[in-house]
């Protein structure tokens, strides 16, 4: 059974955004349609996590504007953007690390009225089939792709209409990183919600995207649809030092 | 023999109404450091202002036990304020926890001769009664040492359904184990951290109550020694482990008393002094905590 | 009159003396030691019982140990010799990797729990009410209670004050000095560079014990009585806020502190009238005031008043900021490990070793294998990063190690320095196994690795930071910093110019007295470089060097690091940013999951097809 929900249009305008004042991120706009599945790729230090960071409202943006579902949610604290329906699984710090499976999933349906926490945990174990056998095990002690498995499930529990994943397959085996990417992010957009997913296997990610763009120097440099892309040199260079900007 | 066995015995029955008082005072200072990452020594300090909050009702006709729903208050309040004046505004500008220690000792210079300057040197004592003496074999206690013990284990009770059944206990345990990610599940965090403030104070201020009910007479730097058995009961059961702090609360509590039978009882509390500097020297997570990170500066 | 002042004077010489101490060990060692006051108060204890009669003197009423009834100075010098041993004991709760506020907790327990013993402990101690009729020293040769004495007593307090001021400033201004500062602002770097830092600990706490001791046997012999309630809680947050207010670091705000917080405070305090009905409610407000200060100044200026000196090392003017920008071409060659170094003489033990010992000198082929890795496996709970990685580096060449995230190469590269121990494989420097040993050796054989994270020492200035990576300094030593200037000045001058010289060469010489904090990302980055340079390595280990820093300081960077292959250094740097390799590299090893994926120069590799994937499917 799959839940279906509208999937929420997301849209970035000119952004600015950084640490300490200084940008690191300069005059970005991408979009991501309803139900699309959009990717970021780009060399490291491209800005391509702050960017996302940004969106939901974990960083500061410097200037520029934020709209989800058409609503200005420039400079909204991460809390009141999770709570109009955007999901957000970091890269690093993912999962709450002292707590079980089942609480981890437990926090991610924490805005959810406490009948339906059961059955949306029944639905979300479903989807990771590998999480319904350790629901009494420690997060901390999962190894690296169970951990993503768990941060994309307690994502997944409030039914997210738009899902924004920082490089769910940074130090994840490549077999394993193709089944996140392949299965587990398609049966995310599934539920008709709009993801944006940044990553750096470039080729894996654009098998599964509508459109990607491409970052560099915390500038847009390219973008397309995974077709146009890989058929391009220009976007091969730009992996491997085409572009001489350093962040 | 039979002479020293009851005392011993009798000794049990002083360590369980020393853990009744400890186990309020430590469950609430390890709640604190457990979502703000703060070491609050300026806990005793709150302490004792309640506790002169209901004194100062007392003495003014009050009954004590209503006196102390004041005593309560008072610490919720002020604990409330010290995290949102005090230790956030030095925590957002990236003070050290070091510095923060510092600032929290600071505030107990404030807050215990500031109530000295009120209410002056002398110790005092809340009008009211002991009770009847209850006993049980060798153990022997007061009325009001049992009402204490209840409370304290009814307080424990709900602490308990507080952490693991409501939502507000799934927040704080969130917000503790992750902020940010807390956030990005929907919880308002500064919320949760002004909530477990606002319960911990009360916790602070109800300790603060019974303690001064339990040592019969207290002044405004009497809890600097208690301080040392709320941070070995805290860091015996893991700091930021409520259940921790129970635990510690009870073998503490316990063992001062009973050494006081063997030993000068001057000198009694040593030993929680001791098990302290063990604790840190060799594990301290605690006996119930999880590794953290060593050696922050 | 008379006695007012000359007790004033006392105790501003007490207190002086006590927060010269705290500020040696706080303020310069990074310390935090809530303990402290259990010194002083050990101090005038032991200064007590060795100038008082046996106990069984009048009548007995009194209980402690010794009694030796010495005359002065002895009582003096054994209350300083037990306040700095008594430090050791301390050293062993500080010194363990603790989270720092939970070592000041223990410290401050121990503090608080010392006054309970002293309070109760009757035999040894006399319980609360402590020790009285403690005689004054040369009691018998002078009237204790005459105006000349009174005088003669300040004197001394003022004397011995600037003699301790003597004292520390001595070491604050000698490379220990500076170590301690290096351990304040980073232990974990100072440990890399080869600094003792337990050692640097445990020195720190016993010099500052030493002059509270000293302080304590100063109080102890002016009141003739030994208080316990004079030692508690509340005064060691006196002390602690006195030298906070004067200025942490700084010798004279310590000073400045301890006049100003119980000194000056005290006395305002006492012309305040007593209000009607609460006689203590003046002494208790000058608590809370003391209290609110801390907050105030902790918020407002967290520096003091008088702020740590900035220690301006430069020997000769310095260039205007503006050329720090600029390039400059240094043209000259940097002493390096077979060059013009300090004068090694060999008849002063602890001089700079010559490093890298183990190494052929002249007459090596350049381009023979320095540094190898064999093999080369970690696996950390479950997970393995580095999966069987066999590399092997050429003198003289600049190698890179690229590869896509999580490929493995801030790995290997710490195994090959040492902070990361191999589970299995070997590195070999110059042909010598060298897998058991830890990065700090492999340092002092001429490895020296960067880090990717800014590790300067912040309130270090930039010539600071890169004198203070150079192992083996006379001055270094509390001996050395004692014998003073005249016999460390001599290779300090020379470390400075040779650290001059590196500035220059990056064109960095006018940000010299600079705290490295202030700099920007980019000069953070250059400092580091130079100051892993300034130990004369043979073979430099770089971790992402260039992440961060702008494409023109970049280039600069890569030319400084060509030109320093050219003189004999091998250079392998892990990095992303591939058009540095391009330019500069000599050649390159790609690691893609954990493996050596392929070998050879940015262009042969570009067109390789299994490179382009691996960067593409990442």
């Amino acid at each position: 059974m799959i839940d279906h929900v509208d999937g929420l249009e997301l849209r970035t305008e000119d952004l600015f955004a950084g640490y300490g004042g200084s940008p690191v991120v300069h005059g970005v706009s991408v979009s991501v349609g309803p139900g699309e599945i959009v990717s970021i790729v780009g060399p490291n230090g491209s800005g391509k996590s702050t960017l996302l960071k940004s969106i939901v409202g974990v960083l500061e943006t410097l200037s520029g504007r934020v709209l989800i579902g058409g609503r200005d949610v420039t400079g909204w604290p991460s809390e009141n953007v999770a709570r109009i329906g955007v999901g957000y699984v970091p890269q690093v710090d993912d999962v709450f690390g002292p707590l079980t499976v089942r609480e981890n999933l437990e926090m991610g349906g924490y805005l959810l009225p406490s009948r339906e926490v059961a059955p949306r945990m029944h639905h979300v174990l479903s989807v990771f089939p590998q999480l319904e056998r350790m629901t009494g095990r420690r997060a901390s002690k999962l190894s690296g792709g169970e951990r993503k498995m768990l941060a994309m499930g307690r994502a997944l529990m409030l039914a997210p209409a738009l899902i924004v994943l920082d490089e769910p397959t940074a130090n994840l085996a490549p077999i394993i990183a193709k089944t996140v990417l392949q299965e587990h992010v398609r049966q995310l957009a599934a539920t008709g919600a709009s993801v944006l997913v940044v990553e750096q296997r470039a080729r894996a990610v654009l098998e599964i995207s509508n459109r990607t763009y491409v970052l560099g120097g915390g500038r847009l440099q390219m973008e397309g649809t995974p077709d146009e892309l890989s058929s391009s040199p220009e976007f091969v260079n730009s992996f491997l030092g085409g572009n001489r900007r350093a962040v | 023999m039979l002479i020293v066995g009851s005392v011993f015995v009798a000794s049990i029955g002083f360590g369980v109404v020393s853990a009744a008082v400890l186990a309020l005072a430590a469950v609430g200072f390890t709640l604190q450091f457990a979502v703000t990452n703060v070491l609050n020594l300026a806990y005793g300090a709150v302490m004792i202002v309640s506790a002169y909050a209901a004194y100062e009702l007392n003495i003014h006709g009050v009954n004590i036990w209503i006196a102390t729903l004041g005593a309560i208050a008072a610490g919720a309040l002020l604990s409330v304020f010290l995290n949102n004046v005090v230790y956030t505004p030095f925590q957002r500008r990236g003070s050290s926890p070091i510095a923060l220690v510092i600032v929290s000792l600071g505030m107990t210079l404030i807050l215990e001769f500031g109530t000295q300057a009120l209410a002056g040197a002398n110790n005092v004592s809340y009008n009211m009664s002991q009770g009847a003496t209850v006993s049980a074999g060798s153990i022997q206690l007061t009325v009001v040492q049992l009402v204490i013990v209840g409370l304290s284990l009814v307080v424990m009770v709900l602490v308990h359904a507080l952490i693991r059944y409501s939502k507000l206990g799934k927040a704080m345990r969130a917000t503790a184990a992750n902020r940010n990610l807390a956030r990005n599940c929907g919880i308002r965090t500064g919320r949760v951290v002004m909530l477990t403030w606002l319960i911990s104070g009360a916790l602070c201020g109800l300790a603060g109550a019974t303690f001064a009910m339990n040592s019969g007479t207290f002044g405004a730097t009497s809890t600097d020694v208690f301080l040392v058995l709320i941070l070995a009961a805290v860091f015996l059961g893991g700091p930021g482990q409520p259940y921790g702090a129970m635990l510690g609360a009870l073998i503490i509590g316990v063992t001062t008393e009973v050494s006081a039978s063997f030993i000068v009882s001057d000198y009694k509390d040593v030993i929680a002094f001791v098990i302290l500097l063990a604790m840190l020297a060799v594990r301290p997570t605690g006996l119930l905590g999880t590794p953290m990170e060593a050696g922050r500066t | 009159m008379v006695y007012y002042i000359t007790n004033l004077l006392v105790y501003a010489g007490v207190d002086a003396i006590a927060c010269l101490g705290l500020s040696a060990q706080f303020g310069v060692g990074g310390v935090t030691n809530f303990g402290f006051i259990i010194f002083q108060a050990a101090g005038a204890y032991v200064a007590g019982v060795l100038s008082l009669p046996s106990s069984s003197a009048d009548g007995g009423f009194q209980h402690y140990v010794l009694g030796l009834n010495l005359p002065f100075p002895l009582p003096w010098i054994g209350a300083a010799i037990v306040g700095g041993l008594l430090a050791i004991p301390f050293a062993s709760i500080v010194g363990r990797r603790l989270r720092g506020d939970f070592a000041a907790v223990g410290l401050l327990v121990t503090a608080v729990m010392f006054n309970l013993l002293v309070n109760n402990y009757v035999p040894l101690f006399n319980g609360a009410a402590g020790l009285s009729l403690v005689p004054s020293p040369l009691q018998s040769h002078f009237n204790p209670q005459g105006a000349e004495y009174q005088w003669g007593y300040a004197a001394v307090a003022i004397l011995l004050t600037l003699a301790t001021y003597w004292f520390v400033q001595r070491i604050t201004n000698a490379p220990f000095g500076r170590s301690l500062r290096a351990m304040r602002d980073n232990d974990l770097v100072a440990d890399s560079l080869g600094k003792n830092v337990r050692s640097l600990r445990t020195s720190s706490l016993i010099i500052g014990g030493a002059i509270a001791g000293l302080s304590g046997a100063v109080l102890v012999g002016f009141i003739n009585l030994w208080d316990p309630q004079a030692w508690g809680y509340a005064e060691t947050v006196v002390l602690f806020a006195a030298v906070i207010i004067g200025g942490l670091g700084n010798n004279r705000g310590a000073i400045l502190g301890a006049v100003l917080v119980p000194v000056a405070f005290e006395e305002a305090t006492r012309y305040i009238p007593p209000v009607n009905g609460n006689p203590n409610l003046v002494p208790a407000l000058q608590w809370v005031v003391i209290g609110l200060l801390i907050l105030l100044f902790l918020w407002f200026r967290p520096q003091g008043i008088l702020p740590e000196r900035r220690r301006r090392l430069s020997t000769r003017p310095l260039p205007d900021e503006a050329t720090a920008a600029a390039a400059t071409d240094g043209g000259w060659s940097l002493p390096g490990p077979n060059g013009p170094g300090p004068s090694a003489g060999s008849d002063h033990p602890g001089l700079i070793e010559p490093l890298a010992p183990a190494l052929p000198s002249e007459g090596a082929p350049a381009g023979d294998v320095i540094l190898e890795g064999r093999d080369l496996v970690r696996t950390f709970q479950g997970v393995v990063a580095v999966d069987g990685v066999s590399m092997a580096f050429q003198r003289g060449r600049l190698t890179g190690i690229i590869g896509p995230n999580g490929a493995g190469k801030s790995t290997v590269l710490a195994m090959l320095a040492g902070t990361l121990p191999a589970t299995s494989g070997q590195v070999l420097l110059a042909g010598e196994d060298v897998t058991s040993l830890p990065a700090y050796r492999r340092a002092r054989k001429g490895l020296v690795r960067t880090f990717q994270l800014a590790s300067e020492f912040k309130r270090l200035t930039v010539l600071e930071n890169l004198v203070v990576a150079i192992p083996g300094q006379r001055g270094e030593t509390f001996r050395g910093a004692m014998l003073g200037r005249r016999y460390w000045g001599t290779q300090e001058r020379e470390l400075v110019e040779r650290a001059e010289s590196m500035l220059e060469r990056f064109g960095l010489l006018a940000l010299a007295d600079r705290y490295a904090g202030d700099l920007s990302g980019g000069q953070r980055r250059l400092v580091e470089i130079m100051r892993a340079l300034m130990a004369g390595p043979d073979v430099l280990l770089l971790d992402e060097p260039m992440a961060g820093v702008h494409p023109r300081l970049a280039h600069q960077i890569g030319t400084q690091l060509v030109r320093l292959c050219q003189e004999g250094t091998t250079v392998i740097m892990v990095e992303h940013e591939l058009s540095i390799m391009d330019e500069f590299g000599d050649s390159v090893f790609v690691l893609a999951d954990g493996r050596v994926l392929a070998e050879g120069t940015m262009a042969a590799l570009r067109a390789q097809e299994e490179v382009v994937e691996a960067y593409l499917v990442g």
